[in-house]
């Protein structure tokens, strides 16, 4: 009785490990890609593991492909132009492509994976994205619910950025967290500083990244970020510059501000902050020496909802209103606009109103 | 004995996990996600409604309160909403395609006095999925609430036999 | 000739009179899942043809060389299972590099063929009639075909006249689906006068 149970027993153990060896076998053949090279924009070439897909694949390289809901198919904006090397597009991803982008041959990154060689096209600007490790040098909080978080790179290390762009602010998995996740945030200190980059994060109920930001995070703690991103960025030219940013917005104003400043630039500049009430005011000290430093920069703070006895003298109303109010000429003017898209398509409106053309309005949406 | 759950709701609960979209997730307290849409099928079916009805109140309220940029704004007849944003976008739990701005609404009833906040992604489950988060998440939409509260009325009956 | 003959006639009773799905009812998940398309559905039936052509004789030999000489016939069903579960991952593994998209398109029922109950009946089939080596290749290659007709005929009658047509709401999906299948066991029936219907 004893030998036929150890016979069945040793029988079935030997089973199902010449299966297990059959598939060991064929994932290290059938399944195993190797090696394969890629070639991105014509002249940069990269190896990567093949089998992965190509958003990933890049990511171990260091090159960002901007991604939103990290590799799933569901946000649409790892495109890239595959120029050989990949068959037709899946299902998951032709919703996202237009007709236009079909025959450029443009896919999503992270639906394929990469078998074959490829040669690929991505904007260029992306190749200069880099991950960077940063330690939190300084947490200083500019309103109730707006914390100023300076982040130092380490040694050696330096970021180019412009003035307006963003970076990207990987929250590792805390609490009830268990995969990172990525939150862009405008860089609030000028580009002319490369070891340092510095934000404004306003606290936002319920949100994973803030939470973190305004309870867990402490000086000294380590912070992986990406960039820089965005084309919303300080344009070289002399026009004069309205600039209409209010709460955790005014991050790219200020950067873009200092950067005019560092340049001595004689170029007119009106900033309007909209905000509810006195108490959403912030860095004015440091707005006022910007007034008293640059030849010809006003900063405009408008009240929505100032609360009654508090003296407030200055502008009251919505940004657009006020707008209206100051800004007489735009002939020789430009906009830069950061804000919620409610706040963006009203400013839009009321300065084509004014006469002026879309393509100088540049704006950083929320969206 | 739980209904075999298609791959596309295993895939949603785990979305719907705290801490993976949303700190708090969407589910709070509720295990069956298919048990919970079936409730609140019948919770809205019982008021007279529709969930299409439902998202078109809550988009027709967030329309008329977007010029507020961010205040409270009057809506007749008698409504106070305000629309705030957000940086950034979110996914749909469900797992299609989408990005969905991070925008809030909260009305305010002024005849009740009783107010509700939902968000674009809200407007979206709510119309695409039937969707109206788990009950224990700070952003549970009991459907009686958000008649009662956004006074959505049934229509009247159109559809003949 | 009286051989080939006798092969023949298994290979054709195992497509069309003793099709595993219209006439034993087995492999009915995936048949009612995937027939929407007819693409998808001809992607499916090769890899079932695939899949019964290999572990019938494979499962055969385990069979006839390990299991019954230490009479270890009580271990048959997890035998089979093991060896067909490891045979649909290889298969995984060729379609994900042939063909990505076959790939997409099949999703979770790839993995499913492993449970495909068509399968493990075909190989407990030609245990019980005590085919032989030849008889239960041909046996397993002929149920694959019939599967993979009858998905085919299903895809064929669903994509182009079900999918076209206004139904009443509760006949939606599944019920239509089983009411043609049924329909389409009844036609097979016909068959079961031609030579040996078992």
């Amino acid at each position: 009785m004893m030998t036929a149970f150890l016979i069945g027993l040793g029988v079935m153990c030997a089973m199902v490990l010449l299966m297990t060896l059959v598939i060991l076998v064929c994932d290290a053949t059938i399944a195993n890609y190797g090696p394969v090279q890629i070639v991105i924009n014509g002249d940069k070439e990269v190896t990567v593991e093949g089998g992965r897909p190509l958003l990933s694949a890049l990511k171990d390289r260091q090159i960002f492909i901007p991604s939103a809901c990290g590799g799933r198919g569901s946000c649409g904006m790892c495109k890239v132009r595959i120029l050989e090397g990949a068959g037709d597009p899946l299902a998951t991803e032709l919703p996202w492509l237009n007709a236009q982008e079909r025959r450029d041959k443009v896919r999503l990154s992270c639906q394929v994976k990469v078998k074959r060689p490829l040669r690929i096209e991505i904007p260029p600007e992306l190749l200069d994205v880099r991950q960077y490790r940063t330690t939190v040098l300084r947490l200083r909080d500019l309103t109730y619910d707006i914390r100023e978080v300076t982040l130092q790179l380490a040694p050696g290390d330096r970021i180019d950025f412009k003035a307006g762009q963003f970076i990207q602010f990987e929250v590792p998995p805390y609490a009830l967290t268990d995969d990172p996740v990525y939150r862009a945030y405008s860089v609030s200190s000028s580009p002319s500083t490369h070891d340092r980059v510095e934000l404004e994060m306003r606290l936002v109920p319920n949100g994973i990244c803030t939470t973190y930001v305004h309870k867990y995070l402490k000086e000294g703690d380590a912070v992986t970020i990406n960039g820089p991103y965005g084309e919303f960025h300080l344009q070289d030219s002399d026009r004069e510059m309205i600039c209409v940013a209010g709460g955790s917005g005014m991050a790219p104003i200020k950067s873009i501000l200092m950067r005019l400043d560092e340049l001595k630039s004689p170029r007119k500049v009106r900033y309007f902050f909209g905000a509810r009430t006195g108490r959403d005011l912030f860095l004015v000290d440091e707005m006022r020496a910007l007034e008293r430093s640059l030849p010809d920069f006003r900063f405009i703070p408008a009240l929505s909802a100032p609360e009654p006895g508090s003296g407030w003298q200055g502008e009251t109303g919505l940004i657009p209103a006020v707008l209206e109010r100051h800004v007489t000429s735009v002939a020789n003017a430009e906009a830069y606009l950061c804000g919620s898209p409610g706040l963006i398509n009203a400013t839009v409106a009321a300065l084509k109103r004014k006469g002026m053309p879309e393509d100088r309005i540049y704006f950083d949406n929320f969206g | 004995m739980a209904m075999k759950e298609t791959p596309q709701m295993k895939s949603a609960r785990a979305n719907m996990r705290p801490g993976k979209l949303s700190l708090p997730g969407f589910l709070g307290d509720e295990r069956d996600l298919a048990r919970l849409l079936d409730e609140d099928n019948e919770a809205v079916k019982r008021l007279g409604l529709t969930h299409a009805a439902v998202a078109a109140r809550m988009r027709e309220l967030r329309d008329a309160g977007a010029k507020g940029l961010g205040e409270f704004i009057a809506v007749a007849p008698h409504f106070d909403v305000r629309v705030d944003s957000v940086r950034g976008r979110m996914p749909c739990p469900f797992g299609e395609r989408g990005l969905y701005p991070k925008t809030n609404v909260t009305v305010r009833n002024l005849a009740t006095g009783r107010d509700i906040t939902y968000t674009d992604l809200h407007i979206h489950l709510v119309a695409a999925h039937g969707f109206y988060e788990g009950r224990g998440t700070p952003y549970r939409l009991e459907p009686a609430d958000l008649a009662a509260i956004l006074e959505i009325r049934p229509a009247n009956k159109e559809e003949t036999p | 000739m009286n051989g080939t003959w006798h092969l023949l006639t298994i290979l054709v009773t195992a497509v069309f009179t003793s099709n595993i799905l219209l006439t034993n009812y087995l492999g009915m998940c995936s048949f009612l899942a995937v027939s929407k398309e007819v693409k998808t559905s001809l992607g499916l039936g090769t890899a079932v043809v695939f899949v019964m052509a290999v572990t019938c004789p494979l499962n055969w030999m385990i069979n006839a060389w390990v299991l019954e000489p230490l009479h270890l016939d009580y271990l048959r069903f997890i035998v089979f299972i093991v060896v067909i579960a490891a045979f649909v991952q290889v298969l995984e593994m060729i379609i994900e590099r042939v063909s990505e998209t076959l790939y997409a398109n099949l999703g979770i029922f790839l993995p499913l063929i492993t449970v495909n109950c068509a399968i493990l009946g075909a190989a407990l089939f030609m245990i019980i009639r005590k085919y032989t080596l030849a008889e239960s290749f041909l046996y397993g290659a002929g149920s694959g075909l019939g599967w993979a007709l009858a998905i085919l005929a299903m895809a064929g009658i669903r994509q182009e006249k079900v999918n076209q047509s206004k139904l009443p709401r509760g006949l939606e999906g599944p019920g239509i689906a089983l009411v043609v299948a049924g329909i389409m066991a009844l036609a097979f029936m016909g068959f079961s006068g031609m030579g040996g219907g078992n």
